[in-house]
């Protein structure tokens, strides 16, 4: 349902996309791992064109969308969801607010119907009781979970995961990847920027090895970890398993 | 010494002319407020003019900086001279702004008010420049991946967070607007320094003026420490946030 060819992206003189080409299918898992400055965050940034590549196509549920003209662009990002590093929640709004408020604005669902779609995501990632809270006021795990929420308050096809533990305490990390694990297992299509090796072991249908901006290795979890065929890629997964 | 209280502080004076001086400063306070509205507002629109995204909106950010720049090199009192001057004979503007008297004011009140606004509006717009650019640019991000539109994201996640922030900074350029409105007697205004001049100039004393200076301070200083007041809560919310 979503595929990238030759997708290029490039910051001034720094190439960082160099030709990546991936393909998800409906209901897939894929885990994007790698050294950092690979390329990770941008591709997802390119997928849902918050930053346009340059060359390359990329195709969603059969539309090419990398020439999205601005109406069209918003009408592709409501399909994609994504959830950021620093969570990004609106710090002027409450948690059911932040779940809400691109509801009423970009689908116009009515107020009732939105509330009622807001609460009950927001019991489905275990945060009954801090519907009316401030960001502020919330740890990071349960941050991350309202910005899960959000995203899913728009009923995206595909759901893009920046790194989405690493701002985290080693302590909050599972409530949020239990929440991913959950979607996972209820047939959402995700890409995963990933450090948590463990979680894209168990959860991912394939693994892509990113290295200086080209799909250095892709396969299943059990081939990617356990017998990688290229020498970069061990490399990096001793450099990250060793400790 | 006591010539100098004679010219400054004559009680007589003050008591024979405060009702006169009062309802001088009276007009000053409309003559702030008015224009300090349509100011902020005309202000928010150059910002947002400023802000506008893409290479279609280069001509509007263009005339937006040019706008703001040539204002803001412009002394106020020539804005003043030039808008009471002339407008009233450029005969293809509608009567209504050639002699306006909306609400019963006359003309020059609305010519002051118009060059104030039109001046201020470009120092408000850095102001909110700054407030709109000091929101992170995650914010953003986290909008329009939900499929908020460049102004949707602005109106309900970017604008409202960047209010709060150019609050004070605002009360600061409002103090120094309501002293400015003093130009407007140039072309005839009564407002509370040129109530204490006529006083000065028929009596040769200028307790009058004096009296009006206080009323200016007794309403400038409270302000100036509730923009003291809003800034430390500010920053002490900046610190909670990052601790």
């Amino acid at each position: 349902m979503l595929e990238l060819e030759d997708v290029h992206k490039s910051f001034g003189k720094l190439h960082v996309l160099r030709g990546i080409d991936m393909s998800v299918s409906r209901g897939d898992v894929v885990c994007v791992i790698g050294p950092s400055g690979a390329g990770k965050s941008t591709l997802l940034r390119c997928i849902n064109l918050l930053e346009p590549p340059e060359r390359g196509r990329i195709v969603l549920e059969g539309q090419e969308i990398t020439r999205a003209r601005t109406t069209e662009l918003n009408f592709v990002r409501r399909r994609i969801g994504m959830v950021f590093q620093q969570f990004n929640l609106f710090p002027h709004k409450t948690a059911l607010q932040n779940v809400t408020i691109a509801q009423r604005t970009v689908l116009d669902r009515p107020k009732d119907e939105a509330i009622a779609k807001g609460k009950a995501l927001l019991e489905r990632v275990g945060l009954a009781d801090k519907m009316d809270e401030y960001p502020e006021r919330l740890s990071g795990g349960q941050q991350q979970r309202v910005a899960i929420a959000r995203a899913l308050a728009m009923d995206p096809h595909v759901m893009l995961f920046d790194e989405v533990t690493s701002a985290l305490d080693p302590e909050l990390v599972r409530e949020v990847l239990d929440a991913m694990r959950e979607l996972a297992s209820e047939g959402m299509t995700m890409v995963v920027v990933t450090h948590e090796m463990k979680f894209a072991g168990e959860v991912a249908d394939r693994v892509i090895f990113l290295d200086e901006g080209v799909v250095a290795e892709e396969g299943t979890p059990e081939q990617i970890f356990e017998e990688p065929r290229e020498q970069r890629t061990r490399q990096f997964l001793d450099a990250v398993l060793e400790h | 010494m006591s010539i100098f209280f004679h010219q400054y502080f004559d009680l007589d004076i003050i008591r024979h002319n405060f009702s006169f001086v009062l309802e001088g400063f009276g007009q000053t306070l409309l003559l702030s407020v008015v224009s300090a509205a349509l100011a902020m507002s005309w202000g928010l629109v150059l910002a947002l003019m400023r802000q506008s995204p893409g290479r279609p909106m280069l001509p509007v950010r263009a005339l937006a900086i040019s706008y703001i720049d040539v204002m803001r090199g412009i002394p106020l009192l020539l804005v003043i001279l030039l808008l009471s001057g002339s407008v009233p004979f450029l005969d293809f503007l509608p009567e209504k702004l050639r002699a306006p008297d909306f609400f019963g004011k006359p003309d020059i009140f609305w010519f002051g008010v118009a060059a104030i606004a039109l001046t201020y509006g470009a120092y408000y717009a850095e102001v909110y420049r700054a407030g709109l650019e000091g929101v992170p640019y995650g914010q953003t991000e986290a909008a329009r991946s939900l499929g908020m539109s460049h102004m949707q994201a602005m109106r309900h996640v970017i604008v409202p967070q960047a209010i709060r922030r150019v609050i004070p900074p605002m009360l600061n350029d409002f103090i120094a607007l309501m002293k400015d409105t003093s130009l407007v007697q140039v072309i005839g205004f009564v407002e509370v320094v040129r109530a204490g001049r006529e006083v000065q100039a028929e009596t040769f004393n200028s307790s009058a003026l004096t009296l009006g200076a206080l009323m200016f301070v007794i309403f400038t200083v409270p302000l100036a420490r509730l923009v003291d007041r809003l800034i430390a809560r500010q920053q002490a919310q900046t610190r909670r946030a990052a601790a």
